[in-house]
């Protein structure tokens, strides 16, 4: 009975979050007429013109545009990773002098999100000459808060014999942090997800910080909305649908590990 | 553990790379926001000038998606004027309604998405494993999406009386149907509503595991005892979850306070009907680059975004004092 209710529940929560997106793959081979009635929808001709029209940049150069945000995406991911997990690290399992006024300045990255300093952000990356780059929205979005908190709770579960094990054995502090790499991999593979879909669907400093050519893809979204008048939208649906189609691949091959590591991170 | 002095230095390379990037990336921006709430808004005229041409090069109105790039050229004529900015914004009746919209959507969506995520992951926890997988990550895919294509979605697919929600839900039920977009008591409920499908399936991937992670004793305890409902949720779930759900209330607060793109999408860029739906972030966007009134107040939106950061450190503070209040008894 019990396992009938939660089917049940569960079955109307799956397609309350699916049915969208299976419109959404629909529409982008459907008219505009067939569109703006949001209750059908198999399209009655599967036209390809949409999808045919992005990659051969009719309306925006899209591909190029999707190689500028998984570049900007993958790169700031990698070395999230890095950074955080190095930091996250040292402060599982060393002491050091100032520690505690370290680990206060990542809650406090936490605390003032990038967001709220996008202006200060915006004049600081003029005067660097970075503005208007792809840099100027990786380097500062490499230094996560949420990382180092991550990774300090992932290498508190590490145990201590391995540490001393490894101290006895003669390696260095980060001699034992690139031994322990490869026992934390469902961790590195959990936090590079998560930075990487922050990071892919981030719209206000790309929006402020990249000029025309590193254009990422919610802004090109937003541009093919924009002008929706000349535009049919089944163009802005395919593009909808080549954006997300990557990510949920990549996290349907990464989602064992992902659990994984959120269980044990949640064993007390 | 005791350091050496090489292995001193192997901690310092370790630090190194997060502290630099802090130091250059977020503390520096953050003076320089300081700094330039402290500023006179029409301090430069040239400055003012390249602003004004930029303005009138576009063609009918401020093109939002391409605000244009300012060389902004150093002069001798920077004027501070104290906290001046600071008393212009907390006058500001647009910042309190902004304040209020933005209290209203992190907090609505908290309160539904966090009873929803734990039971739709008790739901799961019925299930068998393979089962489990699965569902949880169709669950997830709202939360992967961008959110420009979760507001496309809602637009066209909610929008007006033909929309599928108004067909749906609302017309069989009986009621008029609802102009989600136009009606101002309707935008905030959609904006949560918005943001409750596209983040509950995280929440539930969070309390799954951490469902999973419940030593088996436990639940052989309540087996024998044969607790009730409120009691297991008393005895087992707060303990045991309490880690998860405060990550998720402060995930959900960040991100609610810093939320833009959805709103953005929706509203064109604009607050809405009556600003009904204008957010903080969307508000300081506008200030620093206003479409048309040419009101580039650069010092105005700085000023506006450190008002913000005292609220989320105060609200985030509150929720981290009850860090042990559940934890393991």
């Amino acid at each position: 009975m019990k396992r009938f209710f939660s089917t049940v529940t569960l079955s109307g929560a799956v397609l309350v979050c699916l049915y969208p997106f299976i419109w959404m793959f629909f529409s982008s081979f459907k008219t505009n007429r067939e569109i703006y009635q949001p209750t059908l929808l198999i399209p009655e001709n599967f036209e390809l013109d949409s999808y045919l029209s992005l990659f051969s940049d009719q309306y925006l150069p899209f591909m190029s545009y999707f190689l500028n945000s998984a570049f900007i995406s993958i790169l700031q991911a990698v070395l999230a990773v890095m950074v955080t997990a190095a930091a996250g690290f040292v402060f599982a399992k060393h002491s050091f002098r100032g520690k505690s006024l370290i680990f206060a300045i990542a809650i406090l990255v936490i605390l003032i999100p990038k967001q709220a300093l996008v202006v200060p952000l915006f004049d600081w990356m003029l005067w660097l000459g970075l503005q208007g780059s792809s840099w100027s929205l990786i380097l500062p979005g490499i230094a996560s808060g949420l990382g180092i908190v991550f990774f300090t709770q992932v290498f508190k579960k590490v145990p201590n014999e391995l540490l001393e094990l490894a101290k006895v054995e003669g390696f260095s502090v980060h001699g034992t942090f690139f031994l322990l790499l490869p026992l934390a991999v469902p961790a590195l593979v959990t936090y590079g997800l998560l930075h990487f879909i922050l990071s892919w669907q981030e719209h206000l400093l790309p929006l402020l910080l990249l000029d025309d050519d590193h254009i990422t893809l919610p802004i090109a979204l937003a541009k093919l909305r924009d002008s929706s008048h000349r535009i049919p939208e089944s163009v802005g649906m395919a593009a909808a649908t080549l954006t997300l189609l990557p990510v949920v691949v990549l996290f349907g091959i990464c989602f064992r590990k992902m659990k994984t590591a959120l269980v044990h991170l949640a064993l007390s | 553990m005791g350091l050496r002095r090489a292995d001193k230095a192997s901690v310092f390379w370790l630090l190194f790379p997060f502290f630099g990037l802090w130091l250059f990336f977020w503390l520096v921006p953050l003076f320089f926001g300081v700094d330039l709430a402290l500023q006179n808004p029409g301090y430069s005229p040239e400055h003012r000038d390249s602003i004004e041409r930029v303005n009138k090069d576009s063609v009918f109105h401020f093109n939002w998606l391409n605000p244009p790039t300012i060389e902004i050229e150093e002069t001798e004529s920077i004027k501070y004027v104290g906290l001046e900015n600071f008393s212009r914004v907390l006058s500001d009746d647009k910042f309190y309604k902004a304040l209020k919209n933005t209290s209203f959507y992190v907090f609505g969506s908290i309160m539904f998405i966090l009873p929803l995520g734990f039971a739709l992951s008790l739901a799961l926890f019925q299930l068998s494993r393979m089962s489990r997988g699965f569902l949880v990550f169709c669950l997830l895919i709202p939360s992967l999406a961008l959110p420009s294509v979760l507001s496309t979605l809602f637009y066209l697919f909610f929008h007006g009386r033909t929309g599928a929600l108004n067909q749906y839900f609302v017309i069989p039920l009986g009621f008029a149907p609802v102009n989600w977009m136009m009606d101002p008591l309707f935008i905030m409920p959609s904006l949560i509503m918005q943001s409750v499908w596209r983040w509950t399936g995280l929440v539930t991937l969070f309390f799954l595991c951490g469902l999973e992670a419940i030593p088996r004793w436990q639940w052989e305890v309540v087996k024998l005892e044969g607790v009730g409902f409120w009691m297991r949720i008393r005895k087992i779930f707060l303990p045991n979850l309490w880690h998860l759900v405060l990550f998720a209330v402060v995930f959900l607060v960040v991100d609610g306070f810093a939320s833009f793109s959805g709103a953005y999408n929706l509203l064109g860029g604009s607050g809405g009907i009556m600003d009904a739906g204008l957010l903080l972030v969307t508000y300081v966007y506008q200030v620093a680059f206003p479409g048309g009134s040419g009101r580039f107040d650069f010092p105005g939106a700085a000023a506006m975004s450190l008002l913000i950061v005292p609220i989320t450190a105060f609200i985030l503070f509150i929720i981290l004092q009850t860090r042990h209040r559940w934890s393991l008894r």
